[in-house]
């Protein structure tokens, strides 16, 4: 019952017969964190695009929330899964309120007017995200890491049980990709969503992802712990790295990882 | 939040203000001046003023038709700009208009050719399928150009093929009721009467309507397809409304009062900054009400500035709103730079 989103054999890809990705099968149970990695073009963002039916899938299934993701129309779906992209939204005049506040679309009436309601939930997950003190400036003018924030609230007061997010610490500094990590961690553990996620920054891995994806050569490369997934051998093969570099890779990784599991996990 | 709304509260009501005295001030000025106590007489029993006749059967329905026609220019400008996710789109900038146009002078030799009596209805119908046709091919030439800035040029393009050869059309047709089309073709609200008035009320009534119901997808879709299509919005669907709407009310405009320039790409570009927002809910009415004001100014203008002569409308709005499309190009130029 706890499943809320599997994906069984799934294929993705832009076009029919040419996949990116086969044979994808996972299970994410609700308050559980899935990091997907790989190089880059591996098609990490390619399977995140097709659980949220920016792509059509191939072939294979997607449960969610134990229905066949075909039973479940538009309207369903948006009160289901979230969604935080890597791609730049370049809406104009519009306050980091009005962008949170489209997070509340699948709740609002024919016209699209906040209740009481919605506007609690909008403010939860501003303070969530610590957004307080930018909410009225133009979201075009505020800084990569704030905008991030920003559209993970939007996520956030969607309320979905599922959230799927796209490189969400792609381009911040350190101190932002810590805490963007710290309020999904959060989320996960205390609001049980399922959250699945692409990442760059193996370092972080271990502090907040309960499993790993490993990506490589059109497939599901491997599966499991970080611990198991982030090992010299692994990160070889799947960032095609030259034989011995991926020890070195990983000790000094596995090193980096603790001092930041230490201060993600602290808050 | 609350400053929000009383401010809107404050432009609306300002706006409504400038809409009464600019209609005011259309029904005194011209040929024959009237004054504002003949005006309110002849509102009221037209038979007993001296104006009566001018006011009632000339004046009025050209001032409401540059009233509805203005406002739904702007908005089907508004819409578009929605569809293109971008400012710089208007009816007549990418060639819609003049491809309205095109159809209307085709339709009126063809039929009047034939002995036909056109129906107002007829013309938005002809000018609805040169709107879409125009339309179809601005939308294939944008799968090919990604710049907007590009996009308008082949529009341009496109409305001086259109405009072109309706010319020919019109200088080849000697029959006297379409050597009178000259006039219409370079954009005028002159010789509006009440029929027409009544039939684009409807037209552009019905679609307003339908427009502002759409608010919250069109709000959605500011963000981006990929969030939209999240938000659960159905984008395919969303597109051909968008279009379809944008095409009725050009089309509309076009078939009364002919391809008029600039208002549908430069009043959204000014209602936003005087609203300070993006939100359809608010934008619709306002790009309206802008439209509205803005045209009657300019028709007001257009006829009585070297009266008794009339200038079309395209040239007023011209002059004073293509400025206003060059600072939006130059700024967002710089924009994209910095």
């Amino acid at each position: 019952m706890d499943k809320k989103l599997s994906t069984i054999a799934l294929e993705v890809g832009y076009k029919k017969g040419q996949p990116v990705v086969k044979q994808v099968s996972f299970d994410v149970k609700a308050g559980e964190i899935i990091a997907v990695v790989g190089a880059n073009g591996a098609g990490k963002s390619t399977i995140l695009k097709t659980i949220t039916r920016q792509l059509n899938k191939l072939d294979g299934n997607i449960r969610i929330c134990d229905m066949d993701d075909s039973e479940i129309n538009e309207e369903a779906m948006a009160k289901k899964v979230s969604m935080v992209t890597t791609e730049r939204i370049h809406p104009e005049l519009m306050t980091c309120y009005d962008v949170v506040a489209t997070g509340r679309y699948p709740y609002t009436g024919r016209l699209g007017i906040l209740s009481d309601d919605d506007r609690e939930a909008i403010a939860y997950a501003i303070k969530l995200v610590g957004a307080e003190a930018i909410v009225s400036e133009d979201f075009s003018k505020v800084s990569d890491g704030q905008r991030q924030r920003v559209m993970l609230a939007r996520a956030i007061c969607q309320d979905t049980d599922i959230m799927i997010l796209d490189e969400p610490t792609s381009f911040l500094d350190i101190q932002f990709k810590l805490d963007i990590l710290t309020i999904i961690r959060k989320l996960a553990h205390e609001q049980n969503k399922a959250v699945v996620m692409s990442i760059h920054e193996l370092e972080f891995v271990p502090a907040i992802a309960d499993a790993v994806i490993g990506i490589y050569d059109n497939s599901v490369y491997k599966i499991g712990s970080p611990k198991e997934i982030l090992t010299g051998e692994n990160l070889e093969v799947m960032y095609g790295m030259a034989a011995g570099e991926g020890k070195i890779m990983a000790d000094g990784l596995w090193q980096y990882a603790q001092a930041l599991e230490r201060l993600i996990c602290q808050k | 939040m609350n400053s929000e709304k009383k401010r809107f509260t404050c432009l609306f009501i300002s706006m409504a203000l400038l809409l009464l005295i600019c209609f005011i001030f259309s029904l005194g000025v011209g040929s024959a001046d009237i004054t504002v106590s003949e005006i309110i007489k002849s509102l009221i029993s037209p038979g007993d003023v001296q104006f009566g006749k001018i006011i009632i059967s000339i004046r009025l329905p050209r001032i409401i038709a540059a009233l509805i026609l203005g406002g739904a220019l702007s908005v089907s400008g508004y819409l578009l700009q929605i569809f293109f996710g971008n400012p710089i789109a208007g009816p007549y900038v990418l060639g819609i208009s003049s491809g309205a146009k095109l159809f209307v002078a085709i339709c009126m030799v063809v039929l009047v050719g034939q002995g036909v009596y056109i129906s107002s209805l007829i013309m938005v119908v002809a000018a609805f399928v040169g709107s879409i046709i125009a339309m179809g091919i601005v939308m294939l030439l944008a799968g090919k150009v990604r710049n907007m800035s590009l996009l308008v040029v082949c529009g341009v393009m496109i409305g001086y093929i259109c405009s072109a050869v309706t010319e020919f059309i019109i200088t080849f047709a000697n029959d006297s009721n379409i050597v009178n089309l000259h006039n219409w073709s370079l954009g005028s609200f002159s010789g509006i009467s009440w029929e027409h008035v009544i039939i684009s009320a409807i037209i552009v009534s019905v679609t307003l309507v339908l427009s502002f119901v759409m608010s919250k997808p069109i709000g959605a879709y500011q963000l981006g397809e990929a969030y939209a299509r999240n938000m659960g919005v159905n984008i395919k669907y969303l597109r051909v409304v968008l279009i379809l709407l944008s095409s009725i009310l050009s089309a509309t405009v076009t078939a009364f009062a002919g391809p008029i320039s600039f208002v549908g790409i430069a009043v959204p570009h000014i209602m936003r900054g005087a609203m300070k927002t993006a939100k359809p809910l608010i934008m619709i009415p306002a790009c309206f009400m802008g439209g509205a004001i803005i045209t009657l100014l300019c028709d007001c203008i257009a006829r009585t500035a070297f009266a008794p002569t009339e200038v079309s409308i395209s040239a007023v709005t011209a002059v004073f709103l293509a400025p206003v499309v060059i600072y939006m190009l130059v700024a967002r130029r710089a924009l994209s730079r910095g």
